[in-house]
């Protein structure tokens, strides 16, 4: 098969590339003081986030960007973004949402009605820096859940946020953690309270929508002891020429018996073949699982954004507890991404898994970095790392850089990493039995990501699946 | 005369790696750097025959009739080594010795180092002609060379068609000296480069090898690191495929006691101008006890798609089912360990060619292992060059 | 009347000239058996049939039930009809079996313009077929030839072959490694789809599969050309006396 229909077939379109038209409230571009005053006075913050803020601020101006991550990009001017967007008619309740917001989010294939009807699944969904709408709360309530987004609980529960926000990313944990700390203007918590088994799955949807804006969402979830949640988060930006930074900041609390699982699908704006547009995502994502016997697993499914910068983490304290990390990372047209994971192993017989798939073509660089490291006390701490990279056409790179780092005899850690390209020999099979290409490549594909995909919640692996079908849609000769 | 090798270096306009730097992420590189050192002058000396190469303090003092030695001002230089010292060892010194293989050899190449509190530093180029088999051993006595810094390394050229086996034996005792070896292998067309290190010992010491892998070229690479006491002591590897149907496969096998700390940072690296390129990598470490510490970070860089790479790391204990059967069997405890860590050694050694370096390798680790927590040197080091001789 | 006419084919693999002026007519509803020495070119001529990426035609024409089809893509071959029982079937990882074969059967029922069908549909048939063959209901499930013994890749091409229903079969040494109680399961797949109609092409090493399957002209493949045509008689003459008993005839 000739490269530039592989290329085809693998690039698609962006399919989420369009606009809404709805009236913004944007401050100018620029970051200082006053405009973090501003931000936290437009979102009626008590007066100690404020200077939480601010203490955030002074800390960031001190810190250095980090470039130790194998991606390029340009320079990023910080004061030519706006920190705060937000659509001007604030919904009161889903009826008053702005049709043109619930428009959007159908094309997005998640209309807010439908799903609060059919499928049983909570939503928020945040449109630039404002939750726009909070589904199925008041369901949640009565089983003492809390889901709403992060204003309103910074509001109506300072205590749970004073103890938890920045216990796990703390704000001067690196550069992007310490702007999103100064500058974040929505998100969601959660809160699941002992013994709780969320019934149904909660989701947030992001979007950025403004130009010129950057989006600092920042998510943070307890689940109390012997609780379970399934939160899933999904995520797409307009086609634009100029790049848009992407800075959030989700930290995750599992106590004793706990039990959180995390999926996300990023899907934001690419940017063209050039490199030219596309968001940059730098976020910090990083779970606790403080309790013994607790456990975080976190799934993601990548397959936008020009550059990406993530490393979902768990730093397992409590004996017993338990990380998992299961990735799918796409690159293709010129988008770099550097993701992997650190697993820190502090607590006796703690364990993890790493199961990440990397996928380049065209000109798409995906590199793996990961960290795995057992304490001197982690007693019978175990990890297993498998980091498969698919290649597809000459001008693409997949890279592999575990960090692996024992302290403790009586632990054992174990990487495999294979790269591979889709054999041609695999390709003529299929299409000897009468599959077409662009649909052969496709299937291969998605075999190479079963392992990870069969870890979705079950709605969003066929949301997973039509995803990397779009980005693999296109026609082939 | 004292001079500190920061200002030796700023005065070169050469940048010094610090503990930022990725390749000596895990390896206490500025205490070394920071100190001051007494300058060694080199007295070039008659070279002498002998059945073997003898290097002492930087200084050619024998050597055998069959090969060319000499020192040269001009030489190979990789422009592309990821190693800051790399350079700098070729900037400070303004001659290298330089070893010109024309026939088939077998060469044995001793480094000594004497001087106290000093650096010492050298490098040698090794020329392999085309379709020519060379067999290069080299080992290291420097039980006098208290508190010095030794930067050693040696460029490689292995011709086309050539085949070489090139194996480096080092034991440190801590108190002794410090080395950091910077060398370089470029594997011409389909020549075939074999290269073993074993690192033993209770002292710091790191390996530091950039390499390129030609058209149809092969190198395989092994390590044996087994280290005690507090040392920090590794491999820092780049192998580095630049033409189509190159070949590598590495090896690495690390056992660590006490609370040393094992270094297994190895890259391998497809350009992509080598399609059908293939390179495999596998790093395994036992940790004998709690506070011996593995960092291993085994790296794929591939920038094509028409590649076989695959890489494997695991770090554990002494395998429990395999010592429950030979204790069941009768063999007591510390028998049953034994056995289990030299057959986990013996498996690297035994891949050697020649017969008489697997024996000194062999002698080296048990000398390593029966003496364990309490190396010395013996001041002559009669023994040691005993061996090789 | 021919389905398949070959005419004067020349094919190479890299630089290696490996048919030279091949030409071949296989009849409608027939069963014609391809055989002769290693390195003939047998495997070859299957490739070229249905256009593999290994195949360059440097002359000559395969023309398909009255078309010309040498420049067509492999899956446009497929759906047209031309099925080929790969020697050694390749594994992939990940992708079910069943998924597969799914995908497969519902590309040909779109393309002859029928309804596809549904899983429910698609399974119960799948399964029956399977049972008929004597292959494990699990290899359904299983990623596509993963880890599968020999036997049990060539019973699911045979499994794949009754359930898209080609009009014209290849079968490249479909009885290598096969142990008696497989070749057996294998051949009445085969003579299962025998009405008349379609045409086979058995290429084989070793006339064991013709104790099974029943040839109705024989040819030989000596050197990139076919150098004897004949009925089935042909191959006890050749297992008697070998290949090398023939002249350039």
């Amino acid at each position: 098969m000739a490269q530039e229909e592989i290329d085809k077939a693998i690039a698609g379109d962006y399919k989420l590339g369009f606009e809404i038209d709805i009236e913004q409230d944007t401050v100018p571009p620029g970051l200082n003081e006053d405009v973090i005053r501003f931000i936290s006075k437009k979102k009626d913050e008590p007066d100690w986030m404020t200077e939480l803020r601010l203490k955030a601020y002074r800390k960031w101006l001190e810190m250095e960007e980090p470039h130790w991550a194998n991606v390029e990009y340009e320079p990023i001017d910080y004061q030519a973004i706006s920190y705060f967007s937000a659509p001007k008619q604030k919904p009161k309740s889903l009826d008053e949402v702005d049709p043109k917001i619930l428009e959007a989010y159908e094309k997005l294939g998640i209309p807010l009605e439908e799903q609060k009807q059919l499928q049983g699944i909570a939503v928020d969904a945040v449109v630039d820096s404002v939750s726009v709408k909070t589904t199925y709360a008041d369901e949640l309530k009565k089983l003492g859940i809390i889901f709403c987004s992060i204003s309103e609980a910074i509001r109506d529960y300072p205590e749970l946020i004073k103890k938890y926000m920045f216990s796990v990313v703390p704000m001067n944990d690196n550069f992007y953690a310490a702007l999103n700390s100064t500058v974040f203007t929505d998100g969601t918590f959660v809160y699941i309270p002992k013994g709780v088994r969320c019934p149904m799955e909660l989701s947030t949807y992001f979007r950025i929508n403004a130009l010129n804006t950057g989006q600092f969402e920042r998510t943070l979830i307890v689940a109390d002891e012997g609780s379970y949640v399934s939160y899933n988060e999904g995520c797409s930006a307009p086609m634009r020429d100029d790049s848009q930074l992407h800075a959030a900041v989700v930290e995750l609390v599992a106590l004793k018996d706990a039990e959180i699982k995390y999926s996300t699908i990023q899907n934001w704006y690419p940017g063209d073949k050039d490199g030219k547009g596309g968001i940059y995502n730098f976020v910090t994502k990083r779970g606790l699982c403080l309790g013994e016997n607790s456990k975080i697993s976190w799934t993601q499914v990548e397959t936008g954004s020009v550059i990406t910068w993530k490393y979902p983490s768990c730093i397992l304290k409590g004996d017993g507890s338990v990380g998992e990390f299961y990735s799918v990372a796409v690159t293709t047209l010129a988008q770099q991404a550097d993701t992997g994971t650190k697993m820190i192993h502090l607590g006796k017989n703690t364990s993890s898994t790493i199961i990440s798939k990397g996928i380049s073509a065209m000109k798409g660089q995906n590199s793996y970095r990961g960290l795995v490291k057992i304490g001197k006390d982690a007693f019978g701490a175990r990890n297993f790392s498998e980091c498969d990279s698919l290649l597809i056409g000459s001008r693409c790179g997949a890279h592999t850089f575990p960090y692996l780092e024992d302290k403790s005899s009586h632990a054992k850690v174990e990487h495999e990493a294979t790269t591979t390209k889709i054999s041609e020999e695999q390709l003529f099979y299929l299409r000897q039995r009468g599959i077409d290409e662009e649909n052969a490549v496709s299937m291969i594909v998605h075999g190479f990501c079963k392992d990870v995909f069969a870890h979705l919640p079950m709605e969003y692996a066929v949301e997973a699946r039509s995803l990397l079908e779009l980005t693999l849609e296109g026609s082939v000769g | 005369m004292q001079e500190s090798i920061k200002d030796m270096a700023t005065s070169l306009d050469l940048k010094l790696p610090t503990k930022k730097t990725e390749s000596y992420r895990y390896f206490d590189i500025e205490s070394l750097l920071d100190k001051s050192y007494k300058t060694v002058q080199k007295q070039k000396q008659d070279i002498k025959d002998s059945k073997i190469l003898k290097i002492v303090d930087g200084v050619v003092v024998e050597a055998p009739k069959n090969i060319v030695v000499s020192y040269k001002k001009e030489r190979f230089v990789s422009s592309k080594h990821f190693d800051e010292l790399y350079r700098f060892s070729h900037k400070i010194n303004d001659e290298i010795i330089h070893i010109d293989i024309q026939n088939d050899t077998d060469l044995k190449i001793l480094h000594r180092f004497e001087a106290k509190e000093s650096f010492l530093t050298y490098r040698i180029q090794i020329d392999v002609k085309e379709n020519t088999t060379a067999k290069i051993y080299e080992t290291f006595i420097g039980c006098e060379a208290k508190g010095s810094f030794v930067l050693y390394g040696y460029d490689l050229i292995a011709g086309r068609y050539a085949n070489v086996e090139i194996v480096k034996d080092e034991t440190i005792v801590k108190d002794t000296y410090t080395p950091i070896h910077s060398n370089f292998i470029e594997a011409k067309e389909s020549s075939n480069v074999k290269l073993f290190s074993f690192d033993y010992g209770d002292a710091d010491g790191l390996v530091l090898v950039d390499s390129y892998i030609e058209k149809d070229a092969n190198i395989d690479a092994k390590h044996l690191l087994y280290v005690m006491g507090k040392a920090k002591r590794g491999t820092v590897s780049r192998l580095h495929h630049t033409e189509k149907n190159s070949k590598s496969n590495q090896v690495a096998k690390s056992i660590l006691q006490d609370s040393s700390r094992g270094i297994f940072d190895a890259t391998i690296k497809i350009d992509a101008t080598a399609p059908g390129s293939k390179a495999h990598q596998n790093s395994k470490a036992v940790l004998l006890n709690d506070g011996a510490y593995m960092a291993s970070k085994p790296q794929l860089v591939i920038n094509i798609d028409d590649v076989e790479a695959s890489h494997g790391s695991t770090i554990g204990e002494l395998d429990e089912t395999q010592l429950f059967y030979l204790r069941s069997r009768g063999i007591n405890e510390d028998e049953a360990r034994k056995m289990l860590i030299l057959a986990f050694a013996n498996e690297i050694i035994d891949d050697m060619s020649e017969n008489e370096v697997v024996n000194a390798v062999h002698n080296s680790f048990e000398k390593v292992y029966y003496g364990k927590g309490q190396l010395e040197c013996i001041a002559t080091c009669h023994f040691c060059e005993d061996v090789i001789l | 009347m021919n389905m398949v006419e070959i005419k004067d084919l020349y094919a190479n693999i890299g630089d290696k000239k490996i048919l030279k002026g091949l030409n071949l007519e296989l009849q409608e509803g027939k069963v014609h058996v391809i055989m002769g020495p290693n390195g003939a070119g047998k495997s070859t001529l299957s490739k070229a049939i249905v256009g593999h990426y290994d195949i360059e035609i440097e002359n000559g024409s395969i023309v398909y039930k009255g078309e010309d089809i040498t420049e067509l893509e492999p899956e446009e071959r497929a759906l047209k009809g031309i099925f080929l029982s790969f020697q050694n079937p390749v594994e992939v990882p990940g992708v079910s079996n069943a998924y597969f074969l799914r995908t497969a059967v519902n590309a040909k029922r779109k393309y002859e313009g029928k309804e596809e069908l549904n899983a429910a549909e698609f399974l119960r048939k799948a399964k029956e077929t399977a049972n008929f063959l004597g292959m494990k209901p699990e290899l359904l499930n299983r990623s596509l030839n993963e880890g599968f013994s020999g036997g049990e890749k060539k019973r699911n091409e045979t499994l794949q072959m009754l359930l898209l229903e080609p009009d014209f079969i290849i079968l490249d040494e479909i009885d290598s490694g096969l142990d008696i109680d497989a070749l057996r399961a294998v051949s009445e797949g085969i003579n299962k789809l025998k009405d008349g109609k379609r045409t086979f092409l058995v290429i084989t090493h070793y006339s064991r599969i013709l104790d099974y399957i029943k040839p109705d002209v024989v040819h030989v493949l000596k050197d990139g050309k076919i150098v004897k045509t004949a009925g089935s008689e042909l191959v006890e003459v050749l297992e008697k006396e070998g290949y090398a008993a023939l002249g350039e005839s």
